[in-house]
């Protein structure tokens, strides 16, 4: 990459574990073409992981990353993607990012690193302690055992109060693959804590004293920064308040955008009420409230006020306190957390008295929030607790663990909905003890195998979202119809991709969706509405692609993929129009290097295609249609019998998803018979060394 | 000229009245507009050469054309500015002292537009602020009477009841939009 001015903070930390050897490399010139987070994990993976790597064994390597507009004022900016072969991916691990927000991000690029590449395994428990340029390897043997909190606690009390903390928990030191790091309280990446274990490492306290300069005009910058502030939504860029609203000609009752003048933090010292104007800038984190959202409206009175990343405005992790759940359950009456961390607890059980909104149904998520967030147990995005269920009611759990193991679980408590079943389970998972919590911790591809379950048990059951490689789908037909399930076929774990579900659900009618679909994609026939599906066609397959370059994007320049793309807006003004430009043009201003949209796609593509050469490499071979992008069978079935493309079901067309996956294909210029990219796609990226890497290996599909 | 110049006048102060009344959530009625004249002070409302609050709306809205008006369910016009008061929230102030009719378009506005059914318990909230009685009350008018048969509803695997227009939504779709409302998007974080 050409010299650039901004943006980036510099310098990649290299440490390696078994050596104790700190380094430092140059971000720009080693990596400056690939961004910054999963795209400098993908290189770093590609260039020194070799194939066969074991996730847990020394040679993996952890690569926590984040972007040039990190640490800046740019909404929705705190996000570090952490690149690693990841444990859970079954049945062989291949490379996978987790993601988290927080104040790590912000923090590492205040110290001077994009990056830090971890490698090795330490002789011993340590942690990593990074102040500015003094950076050590520190004895955590004091730590080993601990949960994240008191881990963070004693850390930071060593560093100050200035520090951010990224631990694991129980769950990771025990190498249990559903494992978390999780930094700021509550912000986790799942699948990471078991590989920070295996190589001893407990945490990586980070305090930095710099800042993160700005190449472009400042005005400019600021004007911008006001700019994308006017068109956020709420939480998920839901551009509709839940309700009408004397500003808004629009609602949903669906939309994360919740909180309106009127509604009222009820736990807040003193109580908060939401007053004025719905557009106000300076109140868009009143917006959000995942308790309300996730719990219903009794969740506002337990509402102390909305948490998130450095320079967010959306606060999408809330802070609830529940004062009775102290002397019921002994546990802390506080807790925050967002999404499927905050109802981690709830999604364990079929029955909860008073349904999924009552006051049992809050008390369990405060349980599950306050044992997963310190033992760092990862549900994989719901999949824990789904295989739990399945395994429990369906009686095959009771035919694979010990009847004395059996007998020793209250599943009158899990049964009954009680959230003390919780207290029991969840540190068998991140101890390790007794078979079902050995196996539950394997993840899902793990337990099916010790427990010799066929997978296509899981994949023919529309309730378990099972998709393929031990993991569940992310916003895949259910959502979006074939955008969305070729999207969940494309990564090695759930895709974690929102660029797609946050236009489709951002609460506007279809015909405003469908004009700005014309507007984006050539055709308001893009998108659909949720569940009339229509037959594939090419714009349908230009978003999939638009939005696995935009996630790519978002991962890689430390911006929130759960927030982005921005292109639909609250303003009635503006046609519900956000901006399609917004990531390039703050990259441009950011590092001076003027970049149009177009390139940055271009560059973000890059990263998404290096991932999928990973994965052939790694699996050793190139037919990916036919062995990476799996569809699982619930999706070609209804309950109801009811016919593809007619309303009201999810159903997939067997040979429309062939040619969706074509569809798709051609327009990623990849090989449409085995779904591998070409030799001259690699090149049109800049990928040539990587096209005769996999060439020597007989990876690249020949040429028509 | 100075004759020119009241009316102008007038015309701005009742400009003002109504924008003020819709940044206030209001919608304003001939009846409204000359009190607040009067309690502005426009003095000559009462006298022989006044042209009536009717004429002057009209000029108002030729000269302030951000100003609607909106034929209300009583017959009468009511002025908003839609910028500073939507057309959706207007409508919906507007049906209020119907509420059979404040259900029965808003269901179908979301039927045909967006497309969705919608929990019944919405309408217990804000800006509609049905009483349960009345919700019932509401619900049993519309199934007796004819103009109103497209009015009906969906029960959610969790007890939820999302009322649709048969006009828009067929039974079975409407089933789905309320089993994802209500369960798939909280189970699909």
């Amino acid at each position: 990459m050409s010299k650039v001015n901004g943006g980036f903070a510099g310098k990649i930390l290299r440490v390696d574990l078994s050596t104790g050897a700190i380094r430092c490399e140059d971000t720009v010139e080693k990596y400056g073409e690939l961004l910054g987070g999963t795209g400098i994990g993908y290189q770093v993976l590609w260039d020194e992981v070799p194939p066969g790597t074991g996730a847990l064994e020394p040679g993996n390597k952890i690569v926590f990353a984040t972007g040039v507009l990190a640490g800046t004022g740019v909404p929705c900016n705190g996000r570090t993607a952490i690149t690693t072969l990841f444990p859970t991916c079954w049945p062989r691990p291949l490379v996978g990012s987790g993601h988290m927000g927080g104040r790590f991000a912000a923090q590492l690029k205040y110290a001077g690193y994009d990056g830090i590449i971890i490698e090795g395994r330490a002789d011993r428990p340590v942690w990593i302690s990074i102040r500015d340029a003094r950076v050590e390897i520190r004895d955590a043997r004091h730590l080993w055992g601990s949960g994240i909190r008191r881990a963070t606690l004693e850390i930071s009390r060593e560093m100050g109060n200035d520090s951010v903390v990224a631990a694991i928990g129980q769950a990771g030191e025990n190498l249990v693959p559903m494992s978390v790091v999780m930094n700021s309280v509550s912000h986790s990446a799942g699948g990471i804590g078991a590989v920070m274990g295996s190589k001893n490492l407990k945490a990586i306290g980070v305090q930095g004293s710099g800042g993160v300069r700005i190449a472009g005009d400042k005005a400019e910058w600021e004007r911008l920064i006001k700019f994308h502030l006017s068109i956020l939504g709420g939480n998920n860029q839901h551009v509709v308040p839940s309700s009408p609203h004397p500003q808004s000609e629009y609602y949903n009752p669906g939309s994360r955008w919740v909180g309106m003048p009127g509604k009222r933090w009820g736990a807040a010292d003193p109580p908060l009420e939401i007053n004025g104007g719905l557009y106000d800038l300076n109140r868009i984190a009143f917006r959000s409230n995942s308790g309300a959202f996730f719990l219903g409206d009794g969740a506002w009175k337990y509402t102390v006020r909305g948490n998130g990343c450095t320079a967010c405005p959306i606060r999408c992790h809330t802070i609830l306190k529940v004062p009775a759940v102290s002397a019921k359950y002994g546990i802390r009456e506080v807790a925050q957390n967002t999404c499927a961390g905050m109802v981690f607890g709830r999604s364990f059980f079929k029955n909860l008295p008073g349904g999924p909104q009552g006051e049992t149904a809050i008390e369990a998520c405060m349980v599950g929030m306050h044992l997963a967030d310190d033992l760092g147990v990862w549900c994989n995005y719901g999949q824990l607790q789904r295989d739990l269920l399945k395994l429990y009611y369906e009686g095959t759990l009771k035919t694979k663990i010990g009847a004395e193991e059996y007998a020793s679980i209250s599943w009158d408590k899990y049964e009954s909905g009680d959230p003390a079943f919780l207290l029991d389970i969840l540190p068998r998972v991140a101890m390790r003890k007794g078979e079902l919590g050995h196996a539950l911790g394997l993840g899902t591809g793990g337990l099916l195998a010790r427990w010799s379950i066929p997978e296509e048990t899981w994949g023919k059951d529309r309730a378990t979202n099972y998709w393929k490689f031990g993991h569940p789908k992310h916003h895949a037909n259910e959502d979006d119809g074939q955008c969305g399930a070729i999207i969940s076929t494309q990564y090695n774990r759930d895709p974690q991709c929102h660029s797609h579900t946050n236009f489709v659900r951002n609460g506007l009618p279809l015909a405003v969706q469908k004009k700005l679909a014309a507007e984006i994609w050539g055709s308001p026939d893009a998108v659909d509405a949720p569940g009339n599906y229509t037959p594939m066609n090419i714009h349908k397959a230009m978003r999939a692609k638009w939005s696995l370059v935009r996630k790519e994007l978002h991962d890689s320049l430390g911006l929130c993929n759960w927030m982005g793309p921005w292109v639909a807006s609250p303003l009635k003004e503006r046609g519900y129009s956000g901006d399609d430009s917004l990531e390039s043009k703050f990259f441009s201003l950011a590092t001076g290097r003027q970049t149009s949209r177009e390139e940055l796609d271009l560059i973000g593509e890059k990263i998404f295609v290096l991932h999928r050469a990973l994965t052939i490499r790694d699996m050793g071979d190139k037919e990916m249609r036919a062995r990476h992008d799996l569809i699982p069978e619930w999706v070609y079935n209804d309950p109801a019998g009811t016919p593809v493309f007619t309303k009201g079901t999810i159903r997939m067309d067997r040979e429309d998803m062939v040619r969706a996956m074509e569809m798709f294909y051609g327009v990623m210029g990849w090989d449409t018979g085995s779904g591998a990219p070409t030799a001259q796609a690699y090149a049109r990226l800049g990928l040539r060394d990587v096209s005769r890497e996999l060439e020597s290996r007989n990876l690249v599909p020949e040429k028509k | 000229m100075e004759a020119e110049k009241g009316r102008e006048a007038i015309r701005l102060m009742l400009a003002n009245v109504v924008r003020d009344a819709s940044r206030a959530g209001r919608l304003m009625g001939m009846e409204g507009l000359l009190e607040s004249l009067k309690s502005r002070g426009a003095t000559d409302v009462e006298g022989p050469d006044f042209p009536g609050i009717d004429a002057l709306m009209d000029e108002t809205l030729a000269s302030y054309p951000e100003i609607e008006a909106l034929e209300s369910i009583s017959g009468q016009t009511l002025y908003y500015v839609p910028a500073l008061l939507s057309r959706t929230y207007a409508s919906i102030l507007d049906r209020k002292s119907s509420p059979v009719i404040l259900m029965a378009e808003e269901v179908r506005r979301n039927s045909a537009d967006y497309p969705r059914p919608l929990p019944l318990e919405i309408f217990e909230e804000s800006p509609f602020d049905l009483k349960p009685d009345q919700i019932a009350d509401s619900l049993k008018t519309m199934a007796e009477t004819p103009e109103f048969q497209d009015i009906t509803f969906v029960t959610t695997s969790v007890g939820g009841v999302y009322l649709f227009s048969s006009r828009f939504l067929d039974r079975h779709y409407a089933a789905f939009l309320a089993e994802r409302a209500d369960v798939g998007l909280a189970l699909n974080p």
